[in-house]
């Protein structure tokens, strides 16, 4: 390839790396923007729900949305929950299915593998009863669980993953030396693979940061919705009028991702190949 | 000592086995379970055989769903693949920053909640005149477009495709760095432009990736309705984009619960359930997934 094709070809890639940050970028400056419908105008008042927890002035609205602050609580309690659950579950079952020789091992792997690929929709019909049987529909708490059990089959791949990449002399060294197993895991392996919980754990607070399905259809009062469930409903209900205020409330939303976005990025762009639906 | 370690397995390996069991199989199954019931909003368990399932094969809108399905699949999928090959071809040809920058951005989508994500697509193309592409148009001195209403099919694929593409374009990028070099050298010595290299030597040796990524956003997409939902939600209009999934989640979750019909959406899920079983043994065969069992997924 000549220099001059080359050079070409980096300028078209830029252009390529422009048009996908053009979304995004257009997000922003309609956040900022005085005009409600269109980029015009700059403006922070958009974001004064930040410190007023209010969207609206008018009270009536006080009714349909939540206060924001409390909303943001509630997203904030999901993406820890799954975060937390999930990294704990799969550390612990990556560990064991990583080193130990359990009976029907193969399957066990296998079927983990399938159960990653379920659908939601598979499951939501009976996910609706089974937590309104439990006490948990209408309960974060249900979606939290809800939530983890879908990515859990990823996490343990993953952590599995990490696990098999360290040599097992230290292990070894540690349960001869009468450190007990439950110990070894925890002072001895959990230190050395703390990239693969760092990565997982931001993985997993995006994914849970993000949901909106199963709040749609497991939360039904408006003081356990997340972030999620106030734009969807501010677009279906001013989707045209207000949109620099859905816009602000929507970078507001993404920021918390975008940041952990950044910091983590060399693992995501490895790790996240798992985690796809669609 | 061995009883220490029986425990130590029994506990590890069962609580989430465990949960998995309580959060995902028993779901599954009560999904199943309820799809031979006339389970509605009124909340009474009567078995009712297969008739929901008679239902729904005589149902005319079937056919439309399922139409809408093949429709969704196929066109996502070439966008999917063929944005997916497009970004890790160029990426991969421009020095490294920018191949990463390129990579890194095009991920974002797919981090982005879905709701925030969709409601830029949908002002960005917006059939109003605030839309993006629309006030770009008036300003220049053009007639607005209704995009949304006018190619409700190009924009689904659009917004599904840029969320789906980041997939194919990180699998195919490990996959062209690690051609041999002296392949692509010795063409070149021999001559060869640009594009016969890569359709002759990079796609050829990258076939099996492409497969495989086509097969795993098949199975994926086959079930994938929340963007649609998000979005034009089956409309404009009479279902015009109403897939067979997202149709069962409106059966089971109206908008009014009186019309909730819980076991016929139930049995619409089992139609799925059971199209993804096949294509799941299909894959699983195909592609040799047994091997991926005895080494770690993540390094890719």
């Amino acid at each position: 390839m000549g220099r001059f094709s080359s050079i070409l070809l980096n300028i078209v890639a830029i252009t390529v790396a422009l048009i996908g940050m053009a979304p995004f970028a257009l997000l922003t400056l309609l956040a900022f923007s005085r005009n409600p419908t269109s980029i015009e105008g700059f403006t922070h008042e958009n974001f004064a729900f930040i410190w007023t927890g209010k969207l609206f002035a008018d009270p009536r609205y006080l009714q349909i949305y939540p206060d924001i602050h409390l909303v943001t609580l509630n997203t904030l309690a999901l993406a820890l929950g799954v975060s937390g659950v999930v990294v704990l579950l799969s550390s612990m079952a990556g560990y064991i299915l990583s080193r130990y020789s359990v009976p029907a091992r193969g399957t066990l792997l296998g079927l983990i593998l399938a159960l990653h690929g379920i659908p939601v929709i598979i499951l939501l019909i009976g996910l609706y009863f089974l937590l309104r049987s439990m006490g948990l529909i209408n309960n974060l708490l249900g979606v939290i669980m809800a939530k983890t059990t879908l990515d859990l089959p990823l996490g343990i791949w993953v952590m599995k993953g990490f696990y098999d990449s360290i040599p097992w002399d230290i292990e070894i060294a540690s349960i001869v030396d009468g450190a007990g197993r439950l110990r070894t895991w925890a002072k001895v392996m959990l230190p050395l693979i703390r990239p693969g919980i760092a990565a997982l754990a931001v993985l997993e607070f995006i994914s849970g940061w993000g949901e909106f399905l199963l709040i749609y259809t497991l939360i039904f009062s408006n003081t356990s919705w997340t972030l999620s469930m106030v734009i969807r409903g501010l677009i279906g209900e001013m989707g045209s009028i207000n949109l620099n205020l859905i816009a602000a409330l929507s970078l507001y939303y993404f920021i918390p991702v975008l940041i952990f976005f950044i910091l983590a990025q060399k693992y995501l762009l490895k790790v996240s190949l798992g985690g796809i639906r669609g | 000592m061995k009883n220490d370690k029986v425990f130590f397995i029994a506990g590890f390996l069962g609580l989430p086995i465990a949960v998995v069991i309580l959060f995902l199989l028993a779901p599954a199954m009560l999904t199943i379970i309820i799809s031979f019931t006339g389970l509605d909003h009124r909340l009474r368990w009567e078995y009712v055989g297969l008739e929901n399932y008679r239902r729904i094969l005589t149902d005319p809108n079937m056919l439309l769903f399922i139409a809408n399905t093949a429709m969704f699949v196929a066109g996502t999928l070439a966008f999917n693949v063929g944005m997916g090959l497009l970004l890790a071809l160029i990426s991969t040809h421009v020095i490294e920053p920018i191949g990463y920058l390129v990579r890194a951005i095009y991920l974002l989508p797919r981090v982005t909640p879905s709701v925030v994500f969709a409601f830029i697509m949908l002002w960005i193309f917006s059939p109003l005149d605030s839309g993006v592409i629309n006030s770009t148009l008036i300003r220049i001195g053009f007639n607005p477009i209704p995009w949304t209403t006018s190619f409700p099919w190009l924009f689904l694929f659009i917004v599904n495709g840029l969320v789906g593409c980041s997939l194919g374009m990180l699998i195919f990028t490990s996959a062209i760095k690690s051609i041999p070099s002296d392949y692509i050298i010795a063409a070149k010595v021999d001559g060869a432009p640009y594009i016969t290299i890569i359709f002759k030597i990079i796609i050829p040796m990258i076939k099996g990736h492409i497969a495989f990524v086509t097969a795993y956003q098949t199975l994926s997409l086959i079930t994938s309705f929340e963007y649609i939902l998000l979005t034009l939600d089956g409309g404009p209009g009479y279902y015009t984009t109403e897939v067979w999934a997202l149709a069962a989640f409106h059966k089971a979750f109206a908008q009014y619960s009186l019309s909730s019909q819980y076991g016929y959406a139930a049995a619409m899920t089992s139609f799925l359930m059971v199209a993804a079983a096949i294509l799941t043994i299909l894959y699983w065969r195909a592609f040799r997934l047994r091997e991926m069992i005895s080494q770690p997924k993540i390094e890719v």
